[in-house]
Order: structure tokens, then sequence, then C-alpha cells
């Protein structure tokens, strides 16, 4: 059984059509990276997972549970943010809340949820929160404050508190895109550790050979479409068709 | 605490300052020194000979006030030119400090006291005062409907009372040792009655004639009763003979209507030959 | 100076002076929460809520505050003497009378919350819209419920960026409780015209500056001292 399932997913804003019928699968421990110029929408689809855009049609199943039809009724705000936390979502921005410390925006979330016991499962939540952030490398940093950390150092931040969830999929969304050059090695090397640790990752990203390194598996996404889908290197051996080749030589070079 | 001494420091330069500005508003020019004429014989002789009417007053709209070019003007001021007219004489306004009226008027500082002055047993003690020539009253406005039930000031016993901020409404209302609300305009106190915030009302009658009944903007409102009444005349010197001139041509100016006309002007109530 | 007429007027601005810090502190109490209520309505998808609000807020804040005085003041009475006097004595009768019978400070509370609420709901407007959109997502995707991701992320961020504009406004406030005194609330300003309107002492007006001056003064420290608190994060 496929951790994830995705069959025909659509999605259009208005009458532009973004996702046009985009069905794929992810196996327990995959990582797959999807590439795509932008507007191809490789953005849109991880949103589509994380329930933060509704498809017009299609159905998302993990572990052979529906999570999503479009055929069913609306799900409830309760629903969806039961179903969500099958995902983690990393940001291009992080996204971190300013006014929590490190240690702050990894804890919130879980602290919210406690109902009772507060003070054990309070103490467990932080004892969890110190180790991820132990092997992100930022436990000296759990009571800075965003803004007294690099980029680099906020996005580490960000991928910590999605791992907060313990999410079956973990997305990034253009992790290093709002980085200085200097810094994306850093993020990359934490993503590279958690695919030796056989995290399940989708990651749309830029960074052609970061990809081809990491991933088991390649989605290429053109105009809303997968135009093509394969390990790293039949994508990237040239047999992949003109569209493709153009892409990855034209990434490449940046 | 730091805090304290700031704001302390800040009251202090504050206070410091107060003294300039209570020393703004003072400049009021005094009268000139007229030559004492001994001549006893007649008063009106002696103005005439001099050829100025010199009248004490003060700053009392609308009796006597300055105009935005700082002329006077008024009911008093235009009445005391008509009544100069008839004398062939001419007319000098000097202002004077209230209290010491009678006696700038026995000194010859001044001729007269012509400046709303009410016609009370102090004027009469004082000075030869002439006929009375415009009548002012506080009366008590109600609404229409209950017009009937408040007759004299003991039925206001238990009502609230609306009245002008420091008036002779308010004066009228301590007085007569009533309960009362002090609006910032007579028209905010007729307003308070119409809309029920008071039961009734202590204005100026001028202002009560002019703004309730049939035609005005409170046509449900009525004055009920005067609380107070009063009338205004004209302070001559003791045992003058200007008094009598004054009454006469008064009497003529009554007749022809020129001071009816100027009591429209002023929105003032004129005392009627028939009362 | 006498000392003793020093004393006697001080006493007496500082009745006043009480009746404006009642009708700062409540007008406060009232249209904070109200201009927040006002705001989400002005945001609300429910289009007609949304057209609602605006035109309210441009009726608000398009006429003097003392001119909603005057109406809150004396609107109901008015309205409740014309309905009695057509024999007219139903429901809207009966809430006209209760308005009416609003003291003058109540009065000046309603009008003044609702006005300042309405300053406040644009000012809040501003600085709600002002957070990205990345922030509610965030908190979206962590599980977090609506009300949450506002109260624990969205609402201290927008504070720290209102904080300028609100300060400005509440500064305002503290003035215009001056405009109270034309529906006979006794404060300050009034308070220092009778001297001048009966006493002829014309010093007490002036005085009453000092007042607002060092109420005034208090509040822009309490912000600055704010302004730093909130110095630690940046959004």
């Amino acid at each position: 059984m496929s951790t994830l399932e995705v069959k025909n997913l659509e999605k259009s804003f208005g009458k532009t059509e973004v996702l046009k019928d985009i069905s794929f699968s992810v196996e327990k421990g995959e990582v797959i990276s999807i590439l795509g110029s932008s507007g191809s929408g490789k953005t849109t689809l991880l949103r589509c997972l994380n329930f933060l855009e509704t498809p017009n049609a299609g159905e998302i199943l993990v572990n052979g549970n529906k999570i999503f039809s479009a055929n069913d009724k609306r799900l409830s705000d309760e629903e969806i943010r039961q179903r969500r936390l099958n995902f983690g979502l990393v940001f291009q921005q992080f996204n971190l809340f300013p006014q929590y410390t490190v240690l702050g925006n990894l804890t919130l979330a879980a602290k919210l949820k406690v109902k009772d016991d507060r003070q054990k499962a309070f103490a467990e939540i932080e004892e969890k929160a110190l180790d991820i952030l132990h092997s992100v490398g930022l436990y000296e940093k759990k009571d800075h404050y965003p803004c007294q950390l690099s980029g680099g150092q906020q996005q580490r931040v960000a991928i910590a508190r999605a791992l907060m969830l313990s999410p079956e999929i973990l997305c990034f969304d253009e992790p290093t895109s709002a980085l200085d050059p200097e810094l994306t090695g850093e993020v990359l090397a934490v993503i590279k550790s958690l695919a030796a640790r056989k995290m399940t990752m989708i990651i749309v990203t830029h960074e052609m050979a970061f990809a081809r390194e990491v991933s088991d598996r390649i989605i290429f996404m053109d105009g809303g479409v997968i135009a093509a889908c394969g390990t790293p290197d039949e994508i990237f051996s040239g047999n992949g068709g003109d569209r493709i080749n153009k892409f990855i030589s034209a990434m490449s070079n940046k | 605490m730091k805090l304290t001494k700031i704001l302390a420091l800040i009251l202090a330069v504050i206070m410091m300052a107060l003294p300039l500005c209570s020393c703004l508003g003072n400049g009021k020019g005094s009268g000139d020194e007229t030559t004492a004429d001994k001549a006893k014989s007649s008063d009106l002789a002696y103005i005439q000979k001099k050829g100025t009417l010199v009248i004490g007053m003060t700053d009392y709209a609308p009796m006597n006030y300055p105009d935005e070019n700082g002329e006077w003007i008024g009911f008093d001021t235009e009445f005391a030119y008509l009544v100069a007219d008839e004398l062939g004489i001419e007319v000098k306004f000097v202002p004077i400090v209230w209290d010491t009226r009678w006696f700038a008027l026995e000194t010859k500082d001044i001729d007269c006291v012509w400046n709303g002055m009410t016609l009370d047993e102090t004027a009469k003690a004082n000075a030869d005062c002439t006929n009375p020539y415009v009548r002012n009253a506080q009366v008590v406005v109600v609404k229409e409907s209950a017009k009937n039930t408040y007759t004299d000031a003991s039925t206001l016993k238990d009502c609230t009372v609306a009245v002008e901020v420091a008036s002779a409404g308010k004066g009228a209302a301590e007085a007569a040792g009533l309960k009362f609300v002090e609006y910032p305009a007579q028209s905010d106190a007729l307003m308070a009655v119409e809309s029920g915030k008071a039961d009734a009302c202590i204005i100026d009658i001028t202002m009560a004639n002019a703004m309730t009944g049939e035609g005005t903007g409170y046509e449900h409102l009525a004055p009920a009763f005067s609380l107070t009444e009063e009338v205004y005349a004209i302070g001559c010197r003791k045992g003058s003979d200007l008094t009598a001139k004054i009454n006469e041509i008064m009497a003529g100016l009554m007749k022809d209507g020129s001071l009816r006309k100027l009591a429209e002007k002023y929105e003032l109530t004129l005392v009627t030959e028939a009362e | 100076m006498d000392i003793n007429v020093f004393l006697e007027v001080t006493a007496k601005l500082l009745d006043g002076f009480l009746v404006t810090v009642q009708i700062f502190g409540l007008t406060l109490l009232f249209a904070l929460p109200l201009g927040l209520i006002f705001s989400f309505a002005s945001m609300s998808r429910f289009t007609p809520l949304k057209l609602l609000m605006k035109v309210f807020v441009w009726i608000i804040r398009g006429s003097p505050l003392m001119l909603q005085l005057i109406i809150v003041y004396y609107g109901p009475g008015l309205l409740a003497s014309a309905m009695a006097r057509a024999g007219n004595f139903n429901i809207i009768y009966d809430i006209a009378e209760y308005l009416n019978s609003f003291s003058p400070l109540t009065a000046t509370v309603v009008a003044f919350s609702i006005n300042y609420a309405c300053y406040f709901s644009e000012i809040f407007r501003g600085g709600i819209e002002s957070i990205p959109r990345g922030q509610y997502e965030a908190g979206q995707v962590l599980g977090m419920t609506r009300t949450q991701i506002f109260f624990r992320v969205i609402l201290l961020q927008v504070v720290k960026r209102i904080l300028p504009p609100m300060s400005n406004e509440i500064i305002t406030l503290v003035k215009d409780t001056s405009l109270a005194r034309i529906i006979t609330c006794y404060e300050i300003i009034y308070m220092g015209e009778s001297f001048t309107k009966s006493a002829g002492l014309v010093w007490p007006l002036f005085y009453t500056g000092a007042f607002y001056l060092v109420f005034c003064g208090v509040l822009t420290l309490l912000f600055g001292f704010l302004e730093k608190k909130l110095d630690y994060f940046k959004s």
C-alpha cells in the first residue's frame, strides 16, 4: 500500500486550470522531488495536499485511507485539521511566528492541543522539541527569537517545527529559494539527513543537483500536468524530451 | 521615582506660565475727565453747553457692545444716538466700572448710566431714573400640554429645570431653590425640555417669545410664568432736569415707532404705554 | 494669586478631571473590543454585512462627534415626545424612552464608544490585513484553529504594528472628552469655563491645560513603554 496516493486531482482558479488530472503515488520512505518552471502548478499541488487549497476534482489517500474526495461533502474545519496533520509543510518564506522563541515556535501548536494533565504533557512536548532541535543542530538557539537567526537557521527551525507533527509525509515548498546561496547548504544538509532516516518527503525545488542526489524519483510538471516521472537518472539522462532538457539545462546554469 | 519627577517638572513649568495668561485681557480704557462746571442751575444746560452727552456703560450685549470694527452698537447705543440727535449734541461712550457707577455720576465723570440698567431700589436711591423702556424677565418654559400644571415656583419643586450656564436664569433658579442642570446655551435648555431631559427651563422672555409656539422650532413648548421680572431705565444725576427731557424724547420715539424698530432689531421687549 | 482661590479652583477642576478620566476609561473599555468586532465585520466575506459596516463607518467617521453626542443625548427624547403627541406608544416609543433615560455620562460613553470603535476598526483592519498570509497558513498546517491562530499568532503582531496609530487616536480621545460638556457632562473644561462665566476668572480655563498635558504625558510614556516591550521581535 502506498503511503500517499493522489488520483485525478484537478484545481482551477476561476477559468485558469492550474492542475489537470494529476495522479501519482509515494511509497514509504521515498523522497520525491517535483521540478518544473514557475506556473507549472507544483506549489498548488503541495497546497492541495495540505488543505490550503481545495481541489475541484480527485482523491487523496494516505495509507489507503481516503482523506479527501471532491465528490464527498465539504469537510468541516475540524476534519480538515485532523487530516492535514498527515502532512507537514515547510514554506519558502519560513513563516516562523516572530513573537515566539525557537522553542515556542516548535511547541505552540502541540501545547494548544493538550486537554488535561498539562504539566506532564508540556514536559513531554518540550522534550520532543529539544530532541528535534538537536537533530537540526539548533539546540543552542532554542531561546532565540526568529529575528536573531540567519535565514538558513530560520528555515531549519521551520523544518523542526514541521517535524513536531510527526507527519507521514513532509512537504517542502522551495525551501531554499528565499535564501542567500551560501545559506542553502545547511538547509539541504538537514533534508538529506532526513532522507537518510527514511522520512517520506515531497520536495518542490529548483536545486537540480540536490534533487538528483537526494530523490528516489523526480516528477517533472509542465502546464499543470505531470510531463514526466522517473528516477533521477531517467530524467537527467536527456531522454525525457525537449522541454525537460531545456528546463534542466536552464536551471542548472543558474 | 523618575516618572513622578518628570511629571512634577511638567506641572511646575505650566504653573509658571499661568500668571502670564491671567495678565491677558485687562486693558479697558478710562474716561476723559470732564472739566467740572459748577453751574448748579440746570444739568441739561450744562450738558448742552459742553455739547456732549457722556454715557457710562459696560460691554453688555445686546445693549452696548462693539461690532467687528470696534464701533459701539447695541440697543442702548442706538437709542442714545437718537436722543442726542433730538438734543442736538454729540454722544460719548465711556466704559465704567459698574460698581462705581453712582460715584462716576456724582463727580460728573459721566452724565448718565445708560446700559440696560435694572430699575431696582438701588438705582432709584442713587439716581434720577427715567421711565422704564425695555422689559426683561426670566420665564419658565414647559411643554404646552403641561402649561397649566406649572403656575409658580413652588410647582417646580420636584422638577428638573434646565438653565443656561452662568445666566440670569440660573440665578433665578438658585434664588427660588430649584434643582437645576446647566446647559451650554438657552437653546440647549429648550431642547432639553422638548426631549424630556428636563421638565422646564428658565430663559429670557425675549428668547422664549422668539423660539416657542406656533411657527417656531418648538411648537409644543410655551412660557408658563415669569420667575423674575425686571425693567431697564436710564439713570441721571440726582435732581437733574435731563431725566424729564429724556422721558419726553423717549415718549416721542415710542410713538413714532423708532424704538419698536430697534427692539425688533435687537430682539427685545419694549415696555409699552399700555402697561 | 490667593492660595485659597487656587486650591478651590484646583479641587473643582479635579472633580471635572475625574469625569474626564471616566469618559476616557469607559470609552476605551468599550471601543477597543467593539472596534475589533467592527473590523471583523468590515473584513467579512458575507458581502451585505461588509457593505453595512462600510456605510456605518462612513457615517460615523464622516459626521462630527459633537453632532453624534447631541443625537444620542437628545434624539431619543425628541422622538419619544413626537410619538407621544401622535399617540404612538409602540415598542419604538419604549426603546426611545429607555434611551432617553441615559445619564449625560452614559450618553457620552455610548456616543464616544461607537465613534472611536469605528476609527479603531479601520486601524485594526489595516493592521490585520498587513500580516502576511503565511502566518495564517503556518498556523493552519500545524493544525491550529482559526481562533487559536488569531489570538496566539496574529494578534500580538497586529498590536505591535498598530501601536503608533493607536496612541495617536487615544491621545485625541483624551482631548475629545471636552465635547461632553455640551450635553451637560461636567468635565474639566466645563469646570474651567464655569469660573470664567461666573467669577470672571480666566486662568482656571488655562489651568485645565496642565491636567491634559500631564494625562497625555503619562499616556505617551505608557505607549513608549509598550512599544519598547514589543521591541523584542520583528514582524
